[in-house]
């Protein structure tokens, strides 16, 4: 597959398996060295804010721990569409740029009776990844999850 | 989704793992634990008039639902609380420069924040006294660029192109002479001021009282004691904004943040916290319904993936503190250790509040150190963090429960553990004070305010 084919792919394939909940097969596509954030542009504070920060170790403690946690569990959706990737002119390593919007469709994190089943916007926002190329292969070396979102209600305990 | 993900076993390790080996954790989780048991074969079910009787508590020790869900008593509120207290509004590092401007609300009363060319900060209503638009749309910016209908250093009101300046006075009204002749004319006009002061740690307070019964030094001083030397001793600056809209009463926000028995629902601070120490800490009640929560020191390095906050410190504390101070009618302010958190409330409706968080470190932090705060802050009350969420999915809960037009019942407020954490006299001293303002007993909101007997007090 051709490079910017193989990144796509793995874009892809990564947001399949964070909306399974499937954390640690996310985490195989991520290298050692892994950084995540979560970032939104505040007008109100004029301030480029982090809402979270956690390197790879930081993130398996987040997902080994959910279980004892009280959550909303409803399921998050993601859409996402890649919209330019740059492969680095040696092969090794790409920026890629996603569009990524977050449906959640309840479940039980006000009245179920009422709302369970009903799919709403929750994020808007975009992946700016950067990635590894190797064997043939793409891993995550960087994920920018940048939000236009300043209000987030309820919130959320997943990585977006 | 996998529902089945949740209940696996590590659900059953209740009890925190590393604080077993405190006597006072174990006896106070295993009780719980057993009591739960107990209930269930003991203890029946209500029937409808069980329900709704009278708890065998005195009536300061429950409230009343109908003050969470009672559109007239919600629009009291408004009138009678929130248009004569100080609320802050703001921070004053959110308007760093001259010409800076914030907006905000209080009771539905659209205002700007500005801050002067002589450097003051002003509060004005954002309502133009023209045809009743407001003045400035954005949440923040600088009236140092000019508007499509208007010059630079002026507020301009877009629709017919009135401007004032950053005090308020009206100086310029299109065509004025053409159409008012000697009639009416700029000084007739101006923005309607408000009082606004920066204080405790250069928070922006408000009131819409032009003569608010007691000054903001003597509203807040007493409850800010235990940190004003900390917040005063050197600029801070906000490096957090979200909010949230939650279909839940404003009060039950506020009630999450004064009473800590509800850290049974954080795994994260069961296990950085539940020792002696913290079962020593005391809510203390100060005058105008303010409470605080003292501190003790927080083992973070207990929770997998968080460390100390010793480091980072906020100037002349001990590490690792954590103090909560809950003002009336639904402000907050939260230090632990190395971050300030600010949560301010304006209610919405009955059942509908929003809470605007802030996040808040020291001006002078070097980027690594300001970027340790932000982790610090996130890991727990950020918006993807571990107990904000947890909060959030409770008082909306309790909102699901008290709709408008729902049926009436009893919220208990009566714990007495000695006036310690999990005591819930904060919250019975809030109620005292709400009494008050709104000449209504919280237990039957339909009854006058009566001044509670001696040994009933607090
Ligand atoms: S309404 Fe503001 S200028 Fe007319
Ligand atoms: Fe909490």
């Amino acid at each position: 597959m051709e490079n910017t084919n193989i990144v796509r792919d793995a874009i892809y394939r990564a947001t399949m398996l964070l909306d399974g909940q499937k954390w640690d097969q996310w985490l195989d596509l991520c290298d050692d060295d892994f950084k995540y954030e979560i970032k939104s542009w505040s007008p109100e504070i004029n301030y480029d804010m982090t809402y979270l920060q956690l390197d790879r170790k930081g993130l398996a403690s987040l997902v080994k721990l959910l279980p004892m946690h009280n959550t909303d569990h409803s399921p998050l959706t993601r859409h996402t569409t890649v919209y330019s990737v740059d492969v680095a002119e040696d092969g090794k390593t790409a920026k890629a740029v996603s569009s990524v919007v977050v449906y959640q469709t309840m479940l039980d994190g006000i009245n179920s009776h009422i709302d369970s089943g009903e799919s709403r916007l929750f994020l808007v926002g975009k992946y700016i990844d950067t990635m590894s190329i190797e064997d043939g292969k793409a891993r995550f070396l960087n994920r920018e999850v940048r939000l236009e979102n300043r209000r987030l209600d309820k919130g959320s305990h997943w990585p977006i | 989704m996998n529902g089945s993900r949740y209940l696996s076993s590590e659900r059953s390790s209740f009890i925190p793992q590393d604080t077993t080996g405190d006597a006072v954790t174990r006896a106070i989780v295993m009780q719980t634990v057993a009591g739960g048991q107990q209930q269930e074969d003991l203890v029946a079910a209500k029937n409808h008039a069980q329900w709704v009787a009278n708890p065998p508590l005195p009536p300061n020790e429950w409230v009343d639902s109908k003050i969470y869900s009672d559109e007239g008593i919600f629009n009291e509120e408004l009138e009678k609380i929130f248009k004569k207290v100080w609320i802050p509004v703001c921070h004053e590092s959110e308007l760093p420069n001259a010409y800076d401007f914030r907006t905000t609300t209080i009771a539905r009363e659209p205002i700007v924040i500005v801050r002067g060319a002589d450097n003051q900060i002003r509060a004005f209503l954002n309502v133009c006294p023209h045809r009743g638009m407001i003045v400035e749309r954005r949440p923040a910016g600088s009236f140092l660029d000019g508007q499509p209908s208007g010059n630079p250093k002026r507020m301009t009101c877009m629709f017919h192109g009135w401007q004032y300046d950053m005090k308020g006075n009206c100086v310029f009204i299109s065509r004025e002479k053409e159409g008012y002749q000697d009639r009416l004319c700029k000084d007739d006009i101006g923005l309607r001021r408000l009082r606004c002061e920066v204080k405790f740690g250069g928070f922006v307070w408000v009131t819409l009282e032009d003569n608010p019964s007691v000054s903001l030094e003597d509203w807040a001083a007493s409850a800010f004691s235990c940190l004003r030397k900390t917040l005063d001793a050197e600029p801070l600056e906000v490096f957090h904004y979200h909010k949230a809209i939650v279909n839940t009463n404003y009060k039950l926000w506020h009630d999450t943040n004064c009473e800590f028995y509800h850290d049974f629902m954080h795994y994260h601070n069961r296990v950085t916290g539940f020792n002696d120490a913290y079962f020593a800490r005391k809510n203390e009640a100060f005058e105008h319904g303010h409470i605080i929560v003292g501190t003790f020191e927080v083992n973070y390095d207990k929770y997998e993936g968080f460390e100390s906050r010793a480091e980072l410190s906020f100037p002349h504390l001990p590490p690792n503190q954590w103090y909560m101070i809950d003002l009336f009618p639904g402000m907050n302010f939260n230090l632990r250790g190395s971050a300030l958190r600010c949560d301010i409330v304006t209610p919405l409706g009955p059942n509908k509040v929003m809470i605007e968080f802030r996040g808040l470190g020291l001006k002078r932090d070097t980027p690594e150190e300001r970027m340790t705060r932000i982790n610090h802050h996130n890991s727990i009350w950020g918006p993807f963090g571990r107990n904000l969420h947890e909060d959030l999915i409770g008082v909306q809960g309790q909102g699901t429960t008290m709709l408008p037009g729902s049926e009436d019942r009893h919220i208990l407020l009566g714990r007495h553990e000695n006036q310690t954490i999990h005591d819930e006299n904060g919250m019975r001293h809030y109620y005292s004070e709400w009494a008050k303002w709104m000449n209504r007993q919280a237990s039957d909101p339909s009854k006058p305010y009566e001044r509670p007997a001696a040994a009933a007090a607090e």
